[in-house]
Parts: structure tokens; C-alpha cells; sequence
């Protein structure tokens, strides 16, 4: 077991086989959900369905245990197919052989595996190897439906169809009863009022002063182009922190480098309308918020895009000024910076699309624009105004959608 | 080499219909590329005095206003403008266009430039001039509108064309516009005096409250399923209608007309965001059927977006192995299902992931309208100011949109 | 005198876009069990008239005959019936990539096989040995269950040729079936073609590039330049000023060997 491959090695086989416990408990989970559901074995409301007695767990876990390790004693589970490996076999005996050593061998804290020295014992007794499926096979592959893996996966695919049905409370029939009625809205919003496109609605004010439609497409439009400019101001400069072929030289660099992918990673990871929702309470209601969410989530976007360029530019040219004696600053301007610019650009124009569908809903926690009026209206159920505001919306973000496209396309 | 053989062109009458063809598509394609030059100098001297004026009566006069002057002067002096700015420098359009004026003697004089201006009047403005060749105005002045020539002098800074300053003047005006309407002084300082305000929420994401943690494991399950159900039903949609969205599978008149309709239709869906679907949806089955709603939004949104996606692919694929079935003998659907299908099968799994990841993201955003799952939690909590709450909230979502953003991305590694 | 195997008449291509002539006013016969060879520069249509022949390609104006049946005219169901008789092998190989090497070679008989077995991928046993077979013959027997995109470039051609066998095919189109194969590899290709024209009695029609390679393995030689039919004889016939004429006044021969 020494060597690095053998590690490797171990390290698929783990991986694989707690896969396969992890699909096993799976299926028992969503089996006894459905039991449950549909025998009320426990009668609670669905969050409690997996109220199990306190005897119960353990022996889940055991079972599911059990199930792991006869599928993959006896045919090709799906954690060996997925990593890739099989179970060489001389026959169903061995197998089974293998599948009762195999709690010798592994389950008193995996001595066998750790004695074994790269063979464990269960493998070495049973005759059987665990082995990487070779590329070049000589006998016809079965029909991934006719393996064991196959069909488990289709079983895993049906289960979770079925059991997100339920959880989910999918109802066809409320769909096909309301239909009229959901109807009648689309009639309305379909002939849609442009009463107020230019003239400002006087029930409908903002910071004391009425506005109409245009005015708030408007300044939406400028929200998103005042986040996308803000945003990639930012971001630019932060990029070559979070690009290890510029910081990657020294500790220090390693740190800022790490400091600042996290930073884009979490920051990421927090969708806009949840950071619109942390400023309205900040700075109050309004644009001024949903600007600031934007801007934040368009600097962790970009940033991370950019910095992705910045680390697949062609080393070439880099080394070309390092070797003329340049400076790590002197690399970017010269090297890197030539080489990123056409690709920050198309990254750049892609983020403004996607900033002008955000500003149209952000308004929705108290971001400010368009949307402030979308759901004015949509409260107040005049359908026609929602109608006229969503073609609107439709108008210019198709519009925005096809000009960052066509500028992309000239751009790369 | 035209491509055209010889005597091909000569051959046939001189009147035959391709001959006509030839020279209409010529001279349209003449005018059109004038008529965009204009097109874009106009909007973009339209936009720029807008701005301006927006600007003015923003901080002068305390209102939203556009134009300031009647229409009609509106209307005439940007196209003056345009006139003015295509004649006497290389205007936006031009330079979109790679465009240049240039006389037969190099640099075109001041003379040139001004006989140029007034026939621009008379053969822009009524159009007909255009469709000649040359049009009118560039016969007057002797000059021509062609790509632009090398003249073995170093190029002037971007700042110093007219089309530079005007990009410049534009970008100025349209951040103090957007400054101005989107950033008040009381916002700006409370964006420093307030900052406490959110103290709370930062503290719960290094303390979070435990009690609410299984309850909201529990949503964060109806979240992921909320995802998974509306990425599974949108691709047995959006699979079959992405073949009929693919340009190059679609031939024929009808073939083309569904391709157009299609994409059409589906570039109007996609630019509703999700959330706007889950409030119409949440009309139509009701608030006690939240989660099916945020379903319903998420599938259409994503039926949309796969469609997209999908017939792009389509598009791209190799045409060879459909030549190489075809030559077999084989009938469509053989030909569909060898040379077609192999090659888009990973590639539309691949985009299938990336769509369950986006899905995953919309839901908890779904939410909260109301569309269930993980979201509505948050909701709540930040409507009824439980900050400490919507923060470990805020935190569990964090990790399984990291979690499954970074499986989705190694599975698509592998895909590709 | 029988009438000749294929009999091509005025044939004429334009394509629609960019208004290319590609086959200008093209007559020509091939009698059964030929070896025919096209040779001209790239561009010069030797593709376009390799594809009007089993119509891949739609020629705008002439007549194919082939057997005495004028191709042009049939209707697309009973033009696949024609095609399955003519075998095909291409410059880019055109395989299923994510698909083994028997697969591939399945498809050869998707012109025999009835559509919902094929949509079904039940191919019969019969057909799996012929197959097998046919990849003995071209001496790739023990990669048959390797994925096409596993092969090399060679390899891959003589899966295309197992394919094209795998039809049964009474002629073979090869476009430029070695033009993307190094010298070596190309001759084991060819060898394979030859031995189809001499033991199966297949007449083919090969375009190529190299005129050293069309001397050694054609019977018969024609020369199109800018789609026009230029020389039409045996291979000895090529000299230098025919070369010249055929290949314009700087070119200089290469040999492949
Ligand atoms: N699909 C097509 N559309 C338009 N022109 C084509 C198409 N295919 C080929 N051509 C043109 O037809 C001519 C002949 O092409 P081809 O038959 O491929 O020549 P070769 O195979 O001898 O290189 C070329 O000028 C080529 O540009
Ligand atoms: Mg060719």
C-alpha cells in the first residue's frame, strides 16, 4: 500500500463503495417515504414521515450496509461504475465467498485492507480483483438497462420522480380546474393597457414623484448599467488576485490568492435578490439598493470569470517578459492584459444582459425599478397594466439580449 | 475569380430574372448598409440629447423629463446632427460599418465634404437616392463611402475622432444620469451610518440558530426537489421541440416558419424572469400549492432556456456521419438515431446539469414569492425581522448552492 | 455491346448559395468491375460528383444512370433502396465516434434493416456475423467492441471500408478516402479497395489526390478541373504537359510510395 497508486486505488474503491451506501440509503429512504405516504404507518404531515423508532436507524444503516456490499459483490453497482471499475470473477461462489469475507475483512476498522498491502484479504481469499475497466474490451458491452447498474439507476430516476411528485404536490387537476381562470388573467394581461406608458400614474409615486413606465424602464436600465460598470470596475483589478498564475509564487500570494477566490465563491453563491433584501434594510428601499446587490454579485461573478481568463492565457508571452527582466506588474500590462481584454469584454456585455433581467424583479424585496410597478399593479390586480408593464420588460430585455449577443459575437 | 464561370454571366438575355435578382439584392444591400449608418447616428445623437436633458431637469428642475423642446425640433435636430456628423467626420455608424468617406484623391476636401452634406438632404431624406449606384449624394461630391484605406500615417487617438468623443461624452452622461436617479444622499449616508443594522445577520452566519436547522434541512429537501422536477419535465419538453428549433434541421418553407415561431416564442419566455412566471403561477394553483407553483415557473423558464441551448448544439453538430447513414440506404428516423443522437446525447446531459444547477438557485429566489421550499422560509424570517434566523437560513443555502454548483461542475467535466 | 454499369449525361451542378457552378455539362461512362480514379485540385468538384451519384448531393440538371436506371428521377424512398447497393467511404472517415467499432460497422446494413429494429438497435445474428467478418477482413477483429474515437486514423478508414462491405455494395464512391492517412496507412487502404474491385467484382469510384497513387490502383482515369471533365483515359496516358493542363502550370508531382 505504499505507493501513491496504490492510495489512488484505495481511495476509488472507498469512494465507489460509499457511493453505493449512500444510493441504497437513498432507495430505503424514498421506499419507506412512499410506504408511509401511502399506508400512513405514522400518520404526520410529510416532514415528519421519517420518524423512525430509535431502534430504527441503526438498522437502516446496517441494511443499507448489507445491500452495498452484496450488489457489488454480485454484479456491476453503480459506484463501480461509476469510478470506472469492475470485479474480475471466476464465479457466483466466489462471489458470494467475497461477499461474507468481506465482513471479516473490513469491518473491524478495515484490517484486512490495511494488512493487504494493496490486495485486501477478502479480494485475496475469494480469488476476486477490484480493477480499472480496461479501454479496449473484447466482449460486447451489455445493454446499460440489462446491468445491475442500469437498472438501479433507472430505479433511483423513478423514485426520485415519484417521491418529488409527492413532496412537490404536483396536482393536475387544479391546473385543468382553473384553467378559465388563469385565462381570463392572460386575456387581460394579452390586451394591456399603455395608459401610463408616458404619462406618470398619479396613484403611483415614488420619493414623491409619480412616474410612468418609460420612466422606470429607464431607470432600470441605468441600474443595471451603473451595477455592470461599477461591478467590472471592481472586479478587473481584483481578477489578478484571484489568478494563481500571477499570485502563485511565494505564501503570501497563495493567501491573497485564496482570500480572494473565496470571496468571489461565497459572495457568488448568494443569489442578487437575496442580497437586494440585506441592503433595503441597510440603506432603505429602493434603487439605490438593488443597485449595490447588483454590483456586489456582478463583482463575484466577473471576478471569477476574469480570473479564469487570466489563469488560461498561453504561458508563452509571460515567460517572454520575465525572461526580458520584467516586473510582475509589468507581465500583466504586457502579457496578460493583450491576450484577456477581448474575452473581459464579452464576459463584461454577458453580465449587463443578465443585470437588466435582474433590475426588472429585484424590485421585488426593495430593489427599485420597473418591477416596483409590475407588482404595484400585479397587487392591485389591473391585468392590463401588468400586461402592458411585462412587454415592456420583454421588449427591452430581448432587445438588450440581442445587442450584447450580436456585440459578443464581434468581440470574440 | 468571381466564382462565377466563364460566360456565365454574359450567357444568359440580359434581362433574365437572375440578372434582375443580382442587381436588386446589389443595390438593397447598398441602401440597407447606408440606412443602418444613418440609423445608428441618429439613435445614438437621440440618446445622447435625451440623457442630456434627463440630466438637466433631474438636478435643475427636480422632475423626469425627456426632450425639453417640442418633437418636431427634437426630430430635426438630431437629424441634422447625424447629417453633419456623417459628412464632416467618421460617425458612429461609419465606424460600426468599417466605413470611411474618402475622395478619389485620398483625404476628402472641405468643398467635398459640404456638397456631400447638402446632397445627403436630398437623396437620404426621400430615399430614392439610395438605390442608385453610387447613390446620389456620393456621385454629387465625388466622394465614397468604402471600407477604409491605409494611409501610411499613424491612426488618431481614440479621443480625438468625433466618434470617440461621442462614445466618451455618451458613457459620461449616461453614469451621471444613472448616478443621479439611482443614488440620493440619504441612501449614500446611510449606507455608512446603518451599517450595524445588518450586524445581526452576519453575526447568525458565524452563529447560527440551531433550533430552525432541521426544519429548514427538511425545505431545503423540497428545494432541491422543486429543481430536480422542473428540470425533468422541461427536457422531455424541450428535447423534442429543440429539433424543431434546429436551423439546419428545419428546411422548407414550413420547416423554416416553425424555426422562427419557435425561437421567437421562446426568447419571449425566457426574458420573463422565473419570478414573474411563479406569481402568475401562484394565481392560477393557488398559495396552499406553493411549491407547485415555484415547479411550474421554474419548468417553463427552463423549457425556454434548454430549447436554446439544445438546438444550438443541434446546429453544431457534424454533418458526416448524417451523410455517411444517409449513404447507407438508411430511412430518417435511422439516420435521427445513428448520426444525430450519439452526438448530442453528453452534450445535452451536460447542459441538463447546468440547467439543474440554475434551477437549484431560482428555487430558493422562486420562493420567495412564495413559491415554497427554502426561500419562503427565508422570507418569512426576513419579513418578520428574525435576523438571526434568516441568516443560518442565508448560510444553508450558501452551502448547497456551492455543493451543487461544484458536483454539477465535475460531472460535466467528466461529460465532456 | 451491354450498356455501360453507370452512365453520367450532362450532368450539371449549381449550388444555391454563393451561386457555385460546381459540375459543369459532365459526361462520362463506367463500365462494370472498373477502377475508376478522379483526380483534379480541391475545388474542382470532385465531392459534388461522387455525392450526385447517390444523390447526396441534388444535381440541378442531367442524368445518372446506373444499371440502366436513371437515378435522378426515383423518389426518396426507392433512391434508398438504390443507395443501399452503393457503398461509401469518406475523406473524414464520417464514423460514429461515442460508438464501437461493430457498431459502426452495423450501420452498414441500416438499408436492409426494418426501421423500428433499427430504432431498437436489434440488428440480427446473422448481421453481427457479417460483422464480425467483416472486420476479420480488414484485420480488425480483436478491436471490435473499442469505441470508433479510440482508433487511429487508419483504423478508422478500414472500419469505413468494413461498413461500405457490410452493404454488399456493387459500387463503391471513395472520396478522398486517403487524404487524411500518412503514406503507409494509405497504401493498406487501398489495397483494401483493390482487393473489393478484383475478388468482389465491386466497380469503384475513387477520387485522389495523388497522381502517383491513382497510376498504381486505377484502371481508368478521369480529370475534372473546375468542373469540367479535362482528360479521360488510361493511366499511362498522364504525362507531364497533361499534368500541367490538369493541375496548372506550377505544380510539380509529388510520389507517394
Ligand atoms: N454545400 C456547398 N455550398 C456551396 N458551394 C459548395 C458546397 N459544397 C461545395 N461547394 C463548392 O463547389 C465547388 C466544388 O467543391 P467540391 O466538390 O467539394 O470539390 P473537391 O471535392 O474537388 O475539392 C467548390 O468551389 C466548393 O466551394
Ligand atoms: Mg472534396
Amino acid at each position: 500500500m505504499g505507493t501513491r497508486g496504490g492510495w489512488a486505488a484505495l481511495r476509488r474503491r472507498s469512494l465507489s463503495f460509499f457511493l453505493d451506501w449512500l444510493a441504497w440509503g437513498y432507495i430505503a429512504y424514498t421506499v419507506m417515504y412512499l410506504l408511509n405516504h401511502y399506508w400512513y404507518t405514522v400518520y404526520v404531515d410529510w416532514y415528519g414521515t421519517l420518524k423512525l423508532p430509535s431502534w430504527g436507524w441503526p438498522l437502516v444503516v446496517l441494511g443499507t450496509l448489507e445491500l452495498a456490499v452484496w450488489s457489488r459483490a454480485l454484479g456491476r453497482s453503480l459506484g463501480l461504475r461509476a469510478f470506472g471499475l469492475e470485479v474480475t470473477c471466476p464465479s457466483l461462489g466466489r462471489r458470494i465467498l467475497r461477499a461474507f469475507l468481506w465482513h471479516v475483512s473490513v469491518l473491524p476498522l478495515g484490517i484486512g485492507v490495511w494488512l493487504g498491502r494493496g490486495e485486501p484479504w477478502h479480494d485475496r481469499l475469494a480469488g476476486t480483483r477490484v480493477r480499472a475497466v480496461p479501454k479496449e474490451p473484447e466482449r460486447p458491452g451489455r445493454r446499460a438497462l440489462a446491468t445491475q447498474w442500469g437498472a438501479m439507476a433507472a430505479v433511483l430516476l423513478v423514485l426520485t420522480l415519484w417521491l418529488g411528485w409527492l413532496i412537490i404536490g404536483i396536482n393536475l387537476q387544479v391546473l385543468g380546474r382553473r384553467a378559465p381562470w388563469a385565462a381570463g388573467i392572460w386575456r387581460q394581461m394579452l390586451r394591456p393597457d399603455f395608459r401610463y406608458f408616458l404619462e406618470s400614474d398619479p396613484a403611483f409615486a415614488l420619493r414623491n414623484l409619480p412616474f410612468s413606465i418609460l420612466d422606470l424602464m429607464v431607470v432600470t436600465i441605468f441600474m443595471a448599467f451603473l451595477a455592470t460598470v461599477l461591478g467590472a470596475a471592481v472586479a478587473f483589478p481584483l481578477s489578478f488576485f484571484g489568478a494563481r498564475n500571477i499570485m502563485g509564487f511565494s505564501p503570501v500570494g497563495w493567501a491573497v490568492y485564496g482570500l480572494t477566490r473565496g470571496f468571489f465563491n461565497v459572495f457568488r453563491s448568494i443569489e442578487t435578490i437575496l442580497w437586494a433584501v440585506v441592503f433595503a434594510v441597510w440603506v432603505g428601499f429602493g434603487t439605490f439598493a438593488g443597485v449595490l446587490a447588483l454590483t456586489i454579485h456582478t463583482i463575484a461573478a466577473l471576478g471569477k470569470l476574469y480570473s479564469e481568463q487570466v489563469e488560461g492565457v498561453s504561458p508563452g508571452p509571460l515567460e517572454a517578459v520575465w525572461a526580458a527582466g520584467g516586473s510582475r506588474w509589468q507581465v500583466v500590462r504586457y502579457a496578460v492584459l493583450p491576450q484577456v481584454v477581448p474575452s473581459f469584454w464579452a464576459f463584461t456585455l454577458y453580465r449587463w444582459d443578465i443585470n437588466v433581467r435582474m433590475a426588472t424583479v429585484i424590485a421585488l424585496v426593495g430593489g427599485g425599478g420597473i418591477g416596483d410597478m409590475l407588482f404595484y399593479y400585479k397587487n392591485l390586480s389591473d391585468w392590463p397594466k401588468v400586461g402592458a408593464v411585462v412587454m415592456v420588460i420583454v421588449a427591452v430585455v430581448w432587445t438588450m439580449d440581442y445587442l450584447s449577443g450580436r456585440l459578443r459575437e464581434r468581440i470574440t | 475569380m468571381t466564382g462565377y464561370p466563364d460566360g456565365f454571366l454574359t450567357d444568359p438575355p440580359s434581362l433574365s430574372w437572375p440578372v434582375v435578382r443580382d442587381a436588386l439584392a446589389r443595390r438593397a444591400g447598398i441602401a440597407g448598409r447606408h440606412l443602418a449608418i444613418v440609423f445608428l447616428d441618429v439613435v445614438g445623437l437621440a440618446i445622447l440629447w435625451l440623457l442630456v436633458t434627463y440630466i438637466y431637469a433631474w438636478y435643475g428642475l427636480g422632475s423626469i423629463a425627456y426632450t425639453l423642446v417640442p418633437w418636431w425640433a427634437f426630430v430635426l435636430g438630431v437629424v441634422e446632427g447625424a447629417a453633419l456628423w456623417e459628412s464632416f467626420g467618421r460617425s458612429l455608424g461609419q465606424r460600426f460599418a468599417h466605413r470611411e468617406l474618402s475622395g478619389a484623391s485620398g483625404v476628402p476636401t472641405g468643398g467635398q465634404r459640404v456638397l456631400y452634406f447638402i446632397g445627403w438632404h436630398l437623396t437620404v431624406l426621400p430615399l430614392v437616392g439610395l438605390f442608385f449606384d453610387p447613390p446620389w449624394h456620393e456621385r454629387l461630391s465625388g466622394l465614397r463611402l468604402g471600407p477604409p484605406v491605409e494611409r501610411g500615417e499613424a491612426p488618431r487617438p481614440w479621443y480625438r475622432t468625433s466618434s470617440g468623443l461621442f462614445l466618451a461624452a455618451l458613457l459620461l452622461a449616461t453614469a451621471v444620469a444613472a448616478v443621479g436617479v439611482t443614488i440620493t444622499t440619504t441612501n449614500l449616508r446611510r449606507l455608512f451610518t446603518e451599517a450595524g443594522r445588518t450586524a445581526k445577520f452576519w453575526r447568525a452566519f458565524f452563529s447560527p440558530d440551531t433550533t430552525i436547522l432541521a426544519a429548514s434541512g427538511r425545505d431545503l429537501v423540497v428545494t432541491i426537489y422543486m429543481a430536480v422536477m422542473a428540470t425533468a419535465f422541461a427536457v422531455v419538453v424541450a428535447v423534442p421541440l429543440s429539433f424543431l428549433a434546429a436551423r439546419n434541421l428545419m428546411r422548407g418553407p414550413v420547416g423554416r416558419l416553425v424555426y422562427t415561431v419557435l425561437r421567437g416564442a421562446m426568447s419571449i419566455v425566457r426574458s420573463i424572469e422565473p419570478i414573474v412566471w411563479a406569481i402568475i403561477f401562484l394565481i392560477w394553483v393557488t398559495v396552499v400549492r406553493a411549491p407547485f407553483a415555484g415547479v411550474l415557473a421554474l419548468w417553463v423558464h427552463s423549457i425556454a432556456d434548454l430549447v436554446k441551448l439544445y438546438a444550438e448544439r443541434l446546429e453544431a453538430i457534424d454533418p458526416g456521419p448524417i451523410e455517411a447513414i444517409t449513404a447507407t440506404g438508411a430511412g430518417r428516423l435511422a439516420v435521427l438515431r445513428y448520426a444525430v443522437i450519439p452526438q448530442i446525447v453528453n452534450p445535452y446531459i451536460s447542459f441538463t446539469l447546468y440547467r439543474w444547477d440554475i434551477n437549484i438557485r431560482m428555487a430558493t429566489v422562486v420562493g420567495v414569492v412564495g413559491g415554497g421550499g427554502i426561500g419562503q422560509r427565508l422570507y418569512h424570517y426576513l419579513t418578520g425581522n428574525l435576523w438571526q434566523q434568516a441568516g443560518t437560513v442565508m448560510l444553508l443555502i450558501v452551502i448547497l448552492v456551492w455543493a451543487i454548483d461544484y458536483l454539477s461542475s465535475r460531472l460535466r467535466a467528466k461529460l465532456a | 455491346m451491354a450498356n455501360p454499369y453507370l452512365v453520367v449525361e450532362n450532368l450539371t451542378k449549381v449550388y444555391e448559395r454563393g451561386q457555385v457552378v460546381a459540375l459543369r455539362d459532365l459526361s462520362f461512362s463506367v463500365e462494370k468491375g472498373e477502377f475508376l480514379v478522379v483526380i483534379g485540385l480541391s475545388g474542382s468538384g470532385k465531392s459534388t460528383l461522387l455525392r450526385c451519384i447517390n444523390r447526396l448531393v441534388e444535381p440541378t440538371k442531367g442524368k445518372i444512370y446506373l444499371d440502366g436506371v436513371d437515378v435522378t428521377r426515383l423518389s426518396s424512398a426507392r433512391m434508398r433502396r438504390v443507395r443501399r447497393r452503393i457503398g461509401m467511404i469518406f475523406q473524414q472517415f464520417n464514423l460514429i465516434d461515442r460508438s464501437t467499432a461493430i457498431g459502426n460497422v452495423l450501420t452498414g446494413r441500416l438499408g436492409y434493416t426494418p426501421a423500428w429494429r433499427a430504432l431498437l438497435g436489434w440488428f440480427s445474428k446473422a448481421d453481427r456475423d457479417r460483422a464480425l467478418a467483416n472486420l476479420e477482413r480488414v484485420g480488425l477483429r480483436d478491436k471490435a467492441y473499442v469505441r470508433a474515437d479510440q482508433l487511429s486514423g487508419g483504423q478508422r478508414q478500414r472500419v469505413g471500408i468494413a461498413r461500405a462491405l457490410m452493404q454488399e455494395p456493387e459500387l463503391l464512391l471513395a472520396d478522398e478516402p486517403v487524404s487524411a492517412l500518412d503514406p503507409a496507412t494509405s497504401h493498406s487502404v487501398m489495397q483494401y479497395l483493390e482487393q473489393m474491385n478484383r475478388e468482389d467484382g465491386v466497380t469503384v469510384l475513387a477520387s485522389l489526390h495523388f497522381l502517383s497513387l491513382a497510376r498504381r490502383y486505377g484502371t481508368r482515369i478521369i480529370a475534372l478541373k473546375d468542373g469540367q471533365l479535362v482528360f479521360d483515359g488510361p493511366p499511362g496516358a498522364i504525362d507531364d504537359t497533361r499534368f500541367k493542363e490538369i493541375y496548372g502550370e506550377e505544380a510539380e508531382e509529388v510520389e507517394v510510395r
